[in-house]
């Protein structure tokens, strides 16, 4: 067990490295980098400028010897600085990060709400009227663009009942009460078309586990159904939740940029949006970074958690 | 010496096609429907340009914000273009990005997933790797990226879609594989000494067959997804190209009040399509094969 | 076929009823409520959704030399020279004050300054108000009076930055502290928009010397004599600027003087998107929207009747850029040809709603004499702005190009304005066998096109007007970054420089219209039309009439004399 989790652990850190250098290099051979964008404010841009500003953005280095000496700084902690306000990236990560890990908690703590009963729920009446239903309606969800309810939400309320979400983001801690109405609206609506597939998940799960051997034995048993399904069951519910956060991670960590738009959050999502249109190299990387390890990692925890959920996977 | 075979529920075959269709409308209608509807708008797609009664650039400027009506079946937009018009072409355009991408995907799934793992050891290690890297990130903001980095326009998106589905559809591609792998036909097939090429061909592609089905159903309804919100973002397939997404969350928000039939239009055929299509992609895995219920 | 239009038209019959109903029940204020109370009240947080709503503070050093300076900061740090609020139109004035960056020298004030002369034809010398205090800072510096020094130090400060643009201030030689109230400026050349450049501009906050030694980049440290300072600033979410209430400047209002300024915090909401800035507007959670394009404004006269509104020209061009060193757009008559195809005033009609005006560039009809209305332009002028494609193709053919030609357009993804008018503009085009290629780009690629000269023969943007002369020199000089079109006339160089240095604004303002007309004529650009925007806000908002700058990109003064009624907003049910 050690070892794989070692081993796992271990693979990180060229698949981070891998990761990282190609992003490096690529975003700097987008078309159009940050010092055209700096030199278009002023009123005449001449070669001199250019060099000068490069040289004072350290970007007149060779890129690779860019690459390795922000590779070096990052292993310290240091991400580097934006080139445009020369915050430090850790800085700015830290203030939205714990925004965008919320709307997803939240998100999913919406969608496993609706999912789990309604995904067991429809495994018990399967192929009846109620299990279509449920099923159809999770579709549906499924299928409106996610910026297109968002929208609605917002504008329709205004419109009819003079009220609209939060617009200021606060703290949950420091004033929770406004900090959901902010946050739940968006977390509301991601929540609902995760949900569609978390459902679909337990209900096969559930149906799965209901025609197990030891489901017929508790049954001859005599034990009532609810029991049955409770106990044994929704145990086994846990596993499509856990991988469902498995799966949402990059969510969690990378934000929503549609929601993060039209609800106004100050989310990962919205900063790499900006920092690409702004060509802010040093956010780029930062954010993918950041983004990549705590996705690896949760990934990490999640498989290892299959081992004590899982019966079968625990055999292997 | 060869060995055929082929698993019961294997639809590649001609008799059992009609078989196949004829269970699907019996024990799963509503997947039925969805895979008619589906067929339905990929047929107006198709044939968007003798269907549609304008031309799709034709701007009057006299007739614009007109609601639906005789001369205009979906009224006009801003411009004064015919919507009806303009949602079949953008029928054909989201059509052709979905199928396309979608394809492109599964093409890319199949190729990284067989191969990895059919062939295990050290290149499935190095390739799942690569694929862990792909896939923390999150969707819209590779796309971002990548979009940035190559500019907008309708191949760009196809190619980038692709290979965002493609590689993250691969797990699921590889562990059928897997599963196949250590089946009774393919350890016999291997033990006669039968080659891998022989091997991949006759007995691993055809069984992870409705795998990549259902895979290539729920790809389009996400390609035409993203192709929205994409185009929310300013990042989709830029004009004269009209998409549904596109119309949606540009006119379609903008005139909201003014027209809202310019966002009803485009945002029920999305809807619509990704149902049905998502409908009849369930019904599919249902049928298909039943082990597979939990796979995405 | 017709019964799927039928359902259509049901469905949005159906919407638009319930939509109609809904709305019915939305709450409405009583005209009663909207009494305005008589005397000014303190107190309470303005909120704005900003010309720049959807940007962030880009930086709050001013040796970046970031356009935006003064939009972020301009509350906090003060300037030489201002613009007098009490001539706007909204106190009975003339000035309408939403100019970008030009402040016309009849409605200039002096801010930190309270007097200036000529003491020779190269030598400024400005007297600094006194009783000017900068706030205590703690950790930065104590609270002391402003004095000469520190504006010796600003624009040392400034000049010497690595971004510094060489030619806004190069005709400054140096700068210098007389005594500890007087400043000399000592110019090596004379530039009659000096009031700009080192009065009212971009690059000319005055800061106190003290930020030598500290991070000039960290929001922190901003501070300044102005009557606000930065409490708090969250990315992409909000700007908070509290009240100095030790600020030296006071409003007169119905004969009583009153300390500056009213409001105990201002807050930038910076929200990117239209709908949702909309929203918070009708809800009240603004008080102040300074941009709202004119196609929401009939829908929210009807949901919120409330708000109070004023009308104003967009200050920047709509522009396509021709690239006068490709063929065979060298040619003038072919320049021509493509701006008589365009049907402006379609666009101005129905396009725009009438909202627009067709011609406002390269000079705004705000910029008072410098301005030459369209009617008054020599015929060859006005012709540009007539549609006639049967003329146009006339031109072709004498150009040569009788069966039309192709041309690539490339325009940004991100303006939805322009991207919508382009396949109009194409069409237009296509009548005269001009055949277009739209190429959309994304906003730092197509920026950077522009920069590095790469960009395609034609170009749609957007750029300000700034100031009379500027606005000539930065489009049309040879090698301007601003000058997509690649013009480049020697003579209209020297021109341009000459009319810099003229002392007799008279002379100017003939220059400036004689210059004006000719580039208009021979047509380096297609002349499109200039939108109208609205600036809506909530009556308990007071002392305000849709003024949105006071110097170049600076709404500070503005905000500073604003006072919130919050008997009225009470009464409205929004307190």
């Amino acid at each position: 067990m050690r070892d794989y989790v070692l081993r796992r652990f271990l693979a990180l850190v060229p698949t981070l490295i891998f990761a990282s250098l190609i992003v490096f290099f690529a975003i700097r051979s987008i078309p159009g980098d940050i010092i055209d964008q700096m030199l278009a404010q002023n009123d005449l841009g001449s070669g001199q400028d250019r060099q000068t500003i490069e040289a004072a953005l350290g970007l007149d280095k060779p890129v690779h010897e860019q690459y390795v000496r922000w590779l070096l700084s990052a292993v310290q902690g240091d991400l580097g600085s934006s080139l445009w306000t020369n915050t430090s990236v850790s800085s700015l990560i830290a203030e939205r990060l714990p925004v965008t890990f919320e709307l997803g908690l939240l998100a999913l703590m919406v969608s496993i709400s609706l999912a789990i009963p309604i995904g067991i729920y429809s495994a018990i009446r399967q192929d009846t009227m109620g299990d279509y239903l449920a099923r159809s309606f999770s579709i549906i969800m499924l299928s409106i663009p996610g910026f297109w309810l968002g929208t609605l939400v917002m504008v329709f309320p205004s419109v009819w009942w003079r009220w609209s979400p939060e617009l200021e983001y606060v703290g949950f801690f420091e004033d929770p009460l406004r900090n959901l109405s902010h946050m739940l609206p968006p977390a509301i609506l991601l929540g609902l078309s995760l949900s569609a597939v978390t459902m679909r998940m337990t209900r096969t799960m559930m149906l799965e586990v209901l025609r197990q051997d030891y489901i017929r034995t508790a049954r001859a048993k005599g034990l009532r159904e609810s029991v049955v399904i409770l106990r044994h069951a929704l145990r086994n519910s846990l596993i499509p939740v856990v991988t469902l956060i498995g799966l949402q991670a990059p969510l969690l960590i990378g934000g929503a940029v549609v929601m993060e738009q039209i609800f106004a959050i100050p989310g990962m999502g919205l900063l790499l949006l900006e920092a690409v249109a702004q060509r802010d190299y040093p956010i780029i990387s930062g954010i993918f970074l950041v983004v990549g390890l705590a996705v690896l990692l949760i990934n990490l925890v999640v498989d290892l958690s299959y081992g004590f959920l899982d019966p079968r996977v625990r055999r292997q | 010496m060869s060995i055929t075979t082929t698993p019961a529920t294997s639809p590649t075959s001609p008799r059992p096609v009609a078989a196949f269709i004829g269970r699907l409308i019996r024990t799963k209608p509503l997947g039925a429907v969805g895979g008619a509807v589906f067929l339905l708008f990929l047929f107006c797609g198709v044939f968007a340009d003798l269907l549609a009664p304008y031309d799709l650039n034709d701007t009057d400027m006299a007739r614009r914000l007109v609601g639906p009506g005789a001369a205009h079946l979906f009224g006009t937009d801003h411009l004064g273009r015919d919507v009806f018009s303009r949602i079949l072409i953008g029928g054909q355009v989201s059509m052709i990005v979905a199928v396309s991408a979608a394809t492109f995907a599964t093409l890319i799934s199949i190729l990284i997933g067989v191969s990895s793992g059919y062939f295990g050891g050290p290149y499935d290690m190095v390739t799942q790797r690569a694929v862990d890297a792909w896939m923390t990130f999150p969707d819209l903001v590779l796309l971002i990226v990548v979009i940035a980095i190559i500019g907008p326009g309708m191949g760009q998106i196809v190619l980038v879609l692709g290979l965002l589905y493609g590689i993250g559809g691969s797990r699921i591609v590889r562990s059928a594989v897997i599963a196949m792998r250590s089946s009774m036909y393919v350890t016999a097939a291997r033990s006669s000494g039968a080659s891998d090429l022989y091997i991949l061909w006759r007995h691993i592609l055809p069984n992870i067959m409705p795998v990549v089905l259902v895979l290539f159903t729920t790809r389009v309804g996400a390609v035409i997804l993203a192709e929205a919100g994409l185009s929310f973002l300013g990042l989709g397939v830029p004009p004269p190209a009209p998409t549904w997404g596109g119309m949606l969350s540009g006119s379609g928000r903008t005139y909201m009040y003014l027209g809202p039939w310019l966002a009803l239009a485009p945002g029920l055929c999305l809807s619509v399509v990704v149902y049905a299509i998502n409908v009849f992609g369930d019904a599919l895995r249902d049928l298909l094969d039943p082990r597979m219920r939990g796979a995405r | 076929m017709r019964q799927a239009g039928g359902i259509m038209r049901m469905a949005a019959g159906a919407m638009c009823a319930l939509g109609v109903l809904l709305a019915s029940c939305a709450p409405r204020t009583p005209p009663e409520a909207m009494t305005p109370s008589p005397e000014p009240q303190y107190g309470g947080e303005l909120n704005v959704a900003t010309v720049y709503a959807t940007l962030s503070a880009l930086s709050w050093d001013p040796a970046d030399w970031v356009w935006k300076q003064n939009h972020d900061t301009g509350a906090v740090r003060e300037l030489l020279l201002s613009a007098d609020l009490s001539k706007a139109r909204s106190r009975g004035g003339p000035h309408a004050f939403t100019m970008d960056v030009f402040v016309p020298r009849d409605a200039l004030r002096g801010e930190l300054a309270e007097s200036w002369e000529w003491e020779d034809p190269l030598t400024l010398v400005m007297r600094l108000r006194r009783g000017v205090f900068f706030p205590e800072k703690p950790g930065l510096m104590k609270r002391r009076e402003l004095d000469a020094e520190d504006v010796v130090y600003s624009f040392d400060y400034v000049r010497a930055s690595p971004r510094a643009q060489p030619t806004m201030m190069g005709f400054l030689d140096r700068v210098e502290a007389r005594d500890s109230h007087t400043v000399v400026f000592h110019l090596r050349d004379y530039n009659n928009e000096w009031d700009y450049r080192l009065g009212y501009g971009y690059y000319n906050a005055i800061l106190p010397r003290e930020m030598a030694g500290a991070d000039a980049r960290d929001w922190r440290n901003v501070t300044g004599t102005g009557p606000f300072s930065v409490s708090r600033y969250v990315s992409a979410s909000v700007q908070t600027y509290a009240a100095n209430r030790d600020y030296w400047d006071s409003e007169e209002i119905a004969q009583k003087t009153y300390r500056l300024p009213f409001v105990d915090s201002v807050n930038y909401r910076i929200i990117k998107d239209e709908a949702t800035l909309l929203s918070a507007l009708r809800t009240g959670k603004l008080d102040i929207a300074e941009i709202v394009r004119w196609i929401n404004v009939p829908q929210l006269k009807e949901t919120t009747p409330e708000l109070q509104w004023n009308r104003w020209l967009a200050p920047q061009g709509t522009l396509i850029a021709l690239r006068v060193d490709r063929p065979p757009l060298d040619n003038r008559l072919v320049r021509r040809a493509l701006n008589i195809a365009v049907n402006k005033q379609e666009i101005v009609r129905v396009y725009y709603g009438g909202e627009a005006e067709v011609m406002a560039f390269p000079q705004l009809p705000d910029f008072g004499p410098y301005f030459q209305p369209l009617g008054e332009m020599p015929a060859s002028v006005q012709e540009l702005f007539v549609y006639d494609p049967e003329k146009a193709r006339q031109l072709l053919a004498e150009a040569g190009l009788p069966d039309g030609f192709e041309l690539n357009i490339q325009v940004c993804s991100c303006t939805s304005d322009q991207m919508d008018l382009l396949p109009l503009i194409v069409s237009y085009w296509e009548k005269i066998g001009v055949r277009a290629r739209i190429q959309p780009m994304e906003y730092a690629a197509f920026l950077s096109a522009m920069t590095t000269r790469t960009h395609a023969e034609a170009y749609i943007m957007n750029t300000g007007h700034v100031t009379p002369l500027s606005s000539l020199r930065k489009n049309f000089q040879t090698g301007q970054v601003w000058n997509p079109s690649q013009w480049s006339d020697p003579d209209f160089d020297r021109r341009i420089d000459e009319a810099f240095r003229m002392r007799n604004e008279a002379d100017t303002i003939a220059a400036v219209r004689s210059m004006t007309a000719e580039i208009i004529d021979k047509a380096p650009y297609v002349w499109l039309p200039t939108p109208y925007l609205y600036t809506a806000w909530w009556p308990w908002v007071r002392n305000y009439g849709g003024e949105v700058r006071a110097g170049a990109v600076r709404p500070g003064p503005i905000y500073a004399r604003i006072w919130i009624d919050h008997d009225m907003k009470r009464r409205m049910g929004f307190e």
